[in-house]
């Protein structure tokens, strides 16, 4: 059975519990203390130690009638674990693979730290996972276990210098629980469960809202374009994929590489022949 | 309600182009980044260089001729040097990797669909070549006992050439395809010119390795050699330029632009070119000759370096850019 996220963004109300739970429960280290200005985001991305992330748009203006506007967007980004995936794809060690859940994941014992899949991946997700520093603040001792209170290191910073992102907790689905993020989120704006139910209730979800006079769309429910495929994390959004940091247009990278493989063989044989001729009547 | 002056943040936001007010301009999310840039640095660009150029060589050696005394030497010097080269490669990602046990979970699969993959198990397979290849050079030199010529049976030499096209083409292949927006419109370009780059810098080192064996006549077919690779290189840099188009501008732009113009096209392939010219026209001294060929040699081979180094560069650079991420290109 494929289970993935429908993450309704209409229900987010910015209380970063998904952050905080998944933090908690995959026991990454703290990300520093730094104040943004980007609204009540200080996440500020996605990255090897952060898997979940909400993002905050404040929408203000004022029309011509000078009558004013006013919105706030809030949404929980994670890896999208795309039908085809570009880190899964490029992967050159099989760390990636794709589990018995229809998900991405990351094996950390078999990753290289190459950092391919960190450009391959068409949304900006994947990232490596800094080496520990020992003198740094990014850790929390707050997320240790005891077992590991002496080293003051996570899990995850004991296997530094490789790539993380969401395993779409893999753990707790293998003993039947939900994805923190997805227990923790009090006004299920993150939804878990098996797909295509969550692809119909999000259909339905965006019909209600239309009939209230709300523009919304799905983004990943159905194919994204690109080669990319459906998302096994998709969203409700209600602007345009790029106020949240969505590519409009995200396309699979492999599907560059027959052209690519083309032009160099094209180029290799071209060459060949000129240095044939230069040797051979020299 | 009060009636409050525009927003100068509305069209970052993306907020008029909702409820049909000013369309406005593509919003960005704080400006940030939404891809990741690469983490590549010293180590990966000498890997692909080395791969350009290790390429070279295996055409090389397959194009000089047995039984031409300036060739022979030629052939086995390019044999040497590629062997040399492939067996240092691994040990420079390793230096990426940052464990040498690394190195080995790249041996765990080959899969067709990773350029990285692949490009591992082409280094694999090319160092096999290189080294068979070399154990008959020094068998019919005689260091070895004759009978070992048979490692590398006459095939192996046009595998090594194969296998040598592939090393250079995987390296732009590699970069091309990505989701990184620059690298990504480079789709046919990047591969293309890496493999003329490889060529070129290729048949630098092997004419001014031969230049320091004084095998003169084997120079002056290297240099043909590298001028035609070296003005394939700009032809495939021109018309990427042309259409890359927006997605472009961090490498042909700026500084980086600059930097491209005056060490790849200018120092490195055009000076170079007439350097070479003046060498095929005029018969110049031979102490003379010699410096000319080192310059010419030394400024393709700089110029080869400062090309992988400003494409990874580049790809940083566009990473940063949400509006070309947001539209890749396909
Ligand atoms: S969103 Fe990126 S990291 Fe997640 S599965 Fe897709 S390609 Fe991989
Ligand atoms: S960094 Fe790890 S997971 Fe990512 S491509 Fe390399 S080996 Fe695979």
């Amino acid at each position: 059975m494929a289970t993935g996220f429908f993450t309704d963004t209409t229900l987010c109300i910015g209380c970063k519990a998904c952050e905080v739970a998944c933090k908690q429960w995959n026991e990454l280290p703290s990300d520093g203390f730094e104040f943004t200005g980007n609204s009540y985001d200080n996440t500020s991305e996605l990255s090897g130690t952060t898997w979940r992330h909400v993002a905050f748009v404040e929408q203000m203006s004022v029309d011509p009638e000078g009558g004013l506007h006013d919105r706030w967007l809030m949404s929980s980004d994670v890896c999208k674990h795309c039908t085809n995936a570009g880190c899964l794809e490029a992967c050159p060690t099989g760390a990636i693979i794709r589990n018995e859940f229809g998900a991405v994941f990351i094996q950390p014992d078999v990753c290289n730290g190459c950092g391919y899949c960190v450009v391959s991946c068409p949304f900006g997700v994947v990232d490596l996972i800094e080496k520990f520093d020992p003198e740094g603040t990014h850790y929390n001792l707050a997320s240790l276990s005891e077992s590991r209170l002496d080293s003051k290191q996570t899990a995850v910073q004991q296997s530094g210098g490789v790539a993380g992102k969401c395993t779409l907790c893999y753990d707790r689905q293998k003993v039947g629980f939900v994805p923190a993020c997805a227990k923790a989120c009090p006004t299920e704006s993150i939804q878990f469960g098996d797909l295509d139910e969550l692809r119909a209730r999000a259909k339905a979800r965006v019909e209600t809202l239309t009939e209230r006079g709300v523009e919304a769309t799905l983004y990943g429910a159905d194919d994204v374009g690109g080669g990319i495929g459906s998302l096994n994390a998709f969203f409700l959004l209600t602007d345009r994929p790029e106020t949240y940091n969505l590519p409009a247009q995200p396309v699979l990278p492999s599907t560059r590489q027959p052209a690519g493989y083309t032009a160099a063989a094209v180029a290799a044989v071209g060459l060949a022949l000129a240095g044939w001729m230069i040797f051979r009547n020299a | 309600m009060p009636n409050l002056p525009p927003n100068p943040d509305d069209a970052l936001m993306g907020a008029a182009s909702r409820n049909g007010r000013t369309e406005a301009v593509v919003p960005t999310y704080y400006e940030r980044p939404m891809l990741k840039a690469p983490h590549w640095e010293w180590n990966v660009v000498t890997y692909l260089f080395l791969g350009g150029v290790m390429g070279g060589l295996g055409l090389i050696q397959l194009l000089a001729h047995p039984e031409r005394d300036d060739e022979r030497r030629l052939k086995r010097t390019a044999r040497y040097t590629a062997f040399i080269l492939a067996a240092a490669n691994p040990a420079i990602l390793i230096t990426h990797l940052g464990k040498p046990e690394r190195f080995l979970n790249m041996m765990r699969i080959v899969k067709i669909k990773s350029p990285m993959s692949l490009g591992v198990w082409g280094l694999v397979f090319y160092s096999g070549a290189a080294g068979a290849n070399v154990v008959r050079e020094l068998a019919v030199d005689g260091v070895l006992p004759r009978w070992m010529r048979f490692v590398a049976p006459g095939f192996m030499a046009p595998a090594q050439a194969l296998l040598g096209a592939f090393t250079a083409g995987y390296t732009g292949v590699l970069l091309s395809a990505t989701a990184n927006p620059f690298w990504g419109s480079g789709k046919r370009h990047i591969p293309a010119a890496s493999v003329c780059s490889g060529l070129a810098s290729a048949s630098a080192l092997a004419s001014l390795l031969s230049t320091l064996e004084g095998n003169h006549a084997a120079v002056h077919k290297l240099e043909r050699l590298e001028m035609v690779a070296g003005a394939a290189e700009l032809l495939v840099l021109n018309d990427f330029k042309r259409a890359s188009g927006e997605y472009g501008k961090p490498f042909f732009e700026g500084k980086r632009g600059e930097r491209l113009r005056t060490y790849t096209v200018l120092a490195g392939t055009l000076a170079p070119m007439a350097l070479n010219a003046l060498g095929q026209m005029v018969k110049l001294p031979k102490p003379i000759d010699a410096v000319r060929t080192t310059v010419a040699s030394v400024l393709t081979l700089v110029g080869g370096y400062i090309l992988r180094d400003s494409l990874i560069e580049a790809g940083k650079a566009s990473a940063r850019d949400p509006k070309a991420a947001f539209r890749q290109p396909r």
